[in-house]
């Protein structure tokens, strides 16, 4: 432990071994029940590089040490990814957090955080094409190795097809991956290699004009064309974060529409809400569950699970379902989790991502494994992560089998 | 709610990750949601703490910033508050320089080491029996008193009676209830109501928005708490001028940019007034980006600048650079504490902007 203690210290400038800051660092978005807990180990210490030289350099004392490293940009992913399962350094990218503007892209480093690179984008005339509504907090690294829709993917899609190129860094050095090869990093989790900066695609900053339409979940199906960004609010989950006792559908346009007579006010107010989900938890601690589902089925999967609070985020080729359950019971509530998205699997939709709790699913391409073997042979990157299980996946892998 | 309760509720979001400590230092233990978790474990009693982790709870101005950005609402400046006190409570605090400015604040009733009886020394008029007091505090008494005389003479133009409490004017407390030293707080709570009730004082005028918030806030609280009456009405200087100002425009077109004291704006919700103020003196008014419910902190507050230097005087300057980004001549703030650590701040980057009270422009400026 001392001649890693030291050659770390030689090699990076920030690191922590303190027994709390390895506490807070052990654990991300999701609640762990005390019984699950004893599967989650304290990290050996927290390093949070400043360049490229010093996550090369806490690579080389991984591959040295054989101890893995668990990559973390804000832990704001449901999904347990930065949760830390085996004796590891968590390498926390937010002190890697310059970006600037090139040839009408964005190069971002890993750490910054979504609505800060935003609002420096607007100042120059450029937007974002798609962000996740965790913005004030996730960053750009940690939604791209989570993988997903956002706000704008109803016109651009997922944040993989808005990345120009990624640079990864993993035992061999660092590189630089486009096309493709990007599956084979985004929604990997950090398990394929660690995300250094990216070239993030962007758009024309033009202020989006809303509109909130009172409708059925079928109806807002049929309306939703042409708008760069729609999503949909049940009753009950319209009353919990405070924009009205309706259901409603959002529709942002990226042009100034005179021609829809929908209610601008509620568009602007549920838009102006956007990232403020979690006003659902204000009077009770909530579990959101999540699943995707092809437009095809989405309306029958609507009616099975209707009576729960449901948004809707339409994007191109396919619908996120977003259940948000109270938290009665952890095991109670973490089964209508998995419940959810057996339902949608039936419906021929599938689960948002995998982390730490889905390895199992079928989501990621089969040469991946593979993958991970050639670039992370000693399995150091993440491990138990993506795709492969881990004691707490192995459990809900039971729950599942619970008709 | 109580704090173990309000830690329960916190969903882990880091959406309070804009907290300007932990912007500056970086660390989960540092920020709120970190310290939050902190709370928590301590509270259940899973973990021990030790003084590094306790210092990185202090690293904290109070400024309130979480709260505002909280997405489940989260009374987190209570929470701050609250949670100090347990530390102390529990032997854990005070930290070495907040526990000495308690020492100094019981030998002379204010936290510069000034002499009790030289508080009133700013004075230059006859003070008179009134039902209205100045409160002035502590900085504005010892430290920065043309801000004292500037607001005795905007009262005296604006034909408001008032008096003055001199050596029997004690420290509010602020700083000590801040830090979780509830224990001089209330001491100080007692003298100074003591005072007003033999005084027949009724109203409150203060220049100080950490005098207005604790006067106007935390005592009615703590006269409940003790079963006493608390009938007083506080007031800031600056809602005063707004209401009851006529004011000349300045003579030389300049350009000004305000920020926000945290005790005036997030912790007391005045936001307007002062900026009314300002366009009523012709000043050409600008706002930095961060404004309002989401102004950064100057830096000072919660006991920051006098444990944590280093951090106090980063947030200083980063806020300093907000201002000169705007092109302002003039930083205005409403506080003589934010006043004196910008100034200190702009100092450390060479005086490329003037830090300046509101009220001594406005003062200067009142129509007969
Ligand atoms: C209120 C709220 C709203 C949300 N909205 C959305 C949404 O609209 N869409 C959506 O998809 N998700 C959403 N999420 C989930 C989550 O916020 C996003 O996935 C987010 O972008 C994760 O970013 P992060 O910085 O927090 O990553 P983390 O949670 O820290 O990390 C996520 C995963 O990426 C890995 N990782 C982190 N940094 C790197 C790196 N540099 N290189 C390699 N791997 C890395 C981690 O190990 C982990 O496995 C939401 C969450 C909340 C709380
Ligand atoms: S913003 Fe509120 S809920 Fe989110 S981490 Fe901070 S305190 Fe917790």
């Amino acid at each position: 432990m001392d001649s890693f203690k030291m050659e770390l210290s030689r090699s990076v400038k920030r690191y922590d071994f303190h027994p709390i800051q390895r506490m807070l660092y052990s654990q991300d978005l999701i609640r762990i029940s005390p019984f699950l807990k004893r599967f989650i180990k304290y990290p050996v210490c927290i390093v949070q590089p400043e360049s490229d030289e010093e996550v090369l350099a806490t690579l080389e004392i991984s591959r040295r040490f054989k101890i893995p490293v668990v990559p973390r940009g804000a832990a704001t992913s449901a999904y347990g990814g930065a949760t830390t399962l085996k004796n590891c350094m968590v390498i926390d990218f937010s002190r890697m957090n310059s970006f600037e503007i090139k040839n009408g892209c964005a190069v971002a480093e890993s750490g910054v955080v979504w609505l800060d690179l935003e609002k420096e984008l607007n100042k120059a005339g450029y937007a974002l094409r798609v962000y996740p509504t965790s913005a004030p907090a996730s960053t750009v690294g940690g939604w791209i190795a989570q993988g997903g829709y956002g706000v704008g993917s109803l016109r651009y899609g997922d944040i993989g097809k808005n990345v120009e190129w990624i640079e990864v860094a993993d035992f061999d050095g660092v590189k630089r991956v486009k096309g493709n090869e990007l599956k084979y990093y985004v929604g990997l989790f950090g398990t394929t290699g660690l995300i250094l900066r990216a070239c993030l695609k962007l758009r024309e900053n033009r202020e989006p004009s809303n509109y909130a339409v009172k409708c059925s979940f079928k109806e807002s199906l049929n309306l939703i064309e042409g708008a760069y960004h729609a999503s949909y609010m049940n009753r009950s989950l319209s009353k919990m974060v405070g924009c009205g006792d309706a259901e409603s559908l959002l529709l942002s346009f990226e042009d100034q529409k005179s021609d829809l007579d929908f209610d601008v006010e509620l568009g602007n107010k549920i838009w102006k809400r956007r990232f403020y989900l979690l006003k659902a938890a204000k009077n009770a601690n909530i579990i959101f569950t999540e699943a995707v589902l092809p437009y095809e089925t989405v309306s029958e999967f609507y009616q099975k699970v209707g009576n729960l609070a449901i948004k809707a985020i339409f994007t191109q080729d396919c619908v996120v379902m977003l259940g948000i359950l109270p938290e009665r019971g952890y095991y109670s509530t973490a089964l209508k989790v998995v419940k959810f998205i057996k339902m949608a699997e039936k419906h021929g939709g599938r689960a948002y991502a995998t982390g730490m709790l889905f390895p199992h699913k079928k989501i990621l391409d089969e040469d991946i494994r593979d993958y991970k073997k050639a670039v992370d042979p000693e399995n150091l990157l993440n491990p138990g992560k993506a795709m492969q299980s881990n004691a707490i996946s192995k459990l809900i892998r039971l729950a599942e089998m619970i008709p | 709610m109580n704090i173990q309760e309000i830690a329960a509720r916190c969903s882990r979001c880091g959406y309070c990750n804009v907290c300007p400590t932990y912007r500056v230092e970086g660390w989960e233990s540092v920020s709120p949601r970190g310290k939050i978790q902190i709370a928590l474990s301590f509270l259940n009693g899973n973990i021990k703490i030790d003084a590094r982790t306790v210092k990185d709870i202090f690293k904290c101005s109070v400024c309130g910033l979480c709260e505002e950005v909280c997405p489940i609402d989260l009374p987190l400046i209570d929470f701050w508050e609250e949670l100090r006190y347990v530390m102390s409570k529990n032997g854990y605090a005070p930290l070495s320089v907040h526990k000495k400015l308690k020492e100094i604040t019981y030998r002379y009733f204010n936290p510069y080491s000034g002499d009790q009886d030289r508080r009133d020394e700013w004075v230059n008029f006859e003070i008179k029996p009134s039902k209205t007091l100045y409160f002035a505090g502590c900085t504005a008494s010892f430290k920065l008193q043309n801000l004292a005389k500037a607001t005795a003479n905007a009262l005296n133009k604006l034909g408001i009676e008032f008096t003055i409490a001199g050596r029997n004017e004690y420290c509010c407390g602020s700083p000590f209830l801040r830090t979780g030293q509830k224990d001089i707080f209330e001491k100080l709570f007692e003298r100074n109501l003591r005072y007003w009730e033999r005084a027949g004082i009724e109203r409150i005028i203060t220049s100080c928005p950490g005098c207005y918030r604790t006067i106007s806030r935390d005592y009615p609280r703590i006269a409940e708490e003790k079963g006493q009456e608390f009938n007083i009405e506080v007031v800031h200087t600056v809602s005063i001028l707004e209401r009851m100002g006529r004011f000349e425009e300045v003579e030389k077109k300049v350009k000004g940019t305000y920020h926000d004291p945290c005790h005036l704006g997030r912790h007391m919700g005045m936001y307007d007034e002062p900026r009314n103020v300002i366009r009523k003196l012709g000043i050409e008014f600008v706002e930095m980006e961060r404004t309002k419910e989401y102004s950064l902190c100057c830096g000072a507050g919660g006991g920051l600048r006098s444990q944590f230097k280093e951090i106090s005087f980063e947030i200083g300057k980063q806020r300093v650079l907000e201002a000169m980004e705007t092109g302002a001549e003039y930083l205005i703030t409403c506080c003589p504490f934010c006043e004196y650590h910008l100034s200190k701040s702009a100092e450390k980057l060479g005086n490329k902007i003037k830090v300046v009270d509101l009220v001594e422009i406005a003062e200067k400026l009142i129509s007969p």
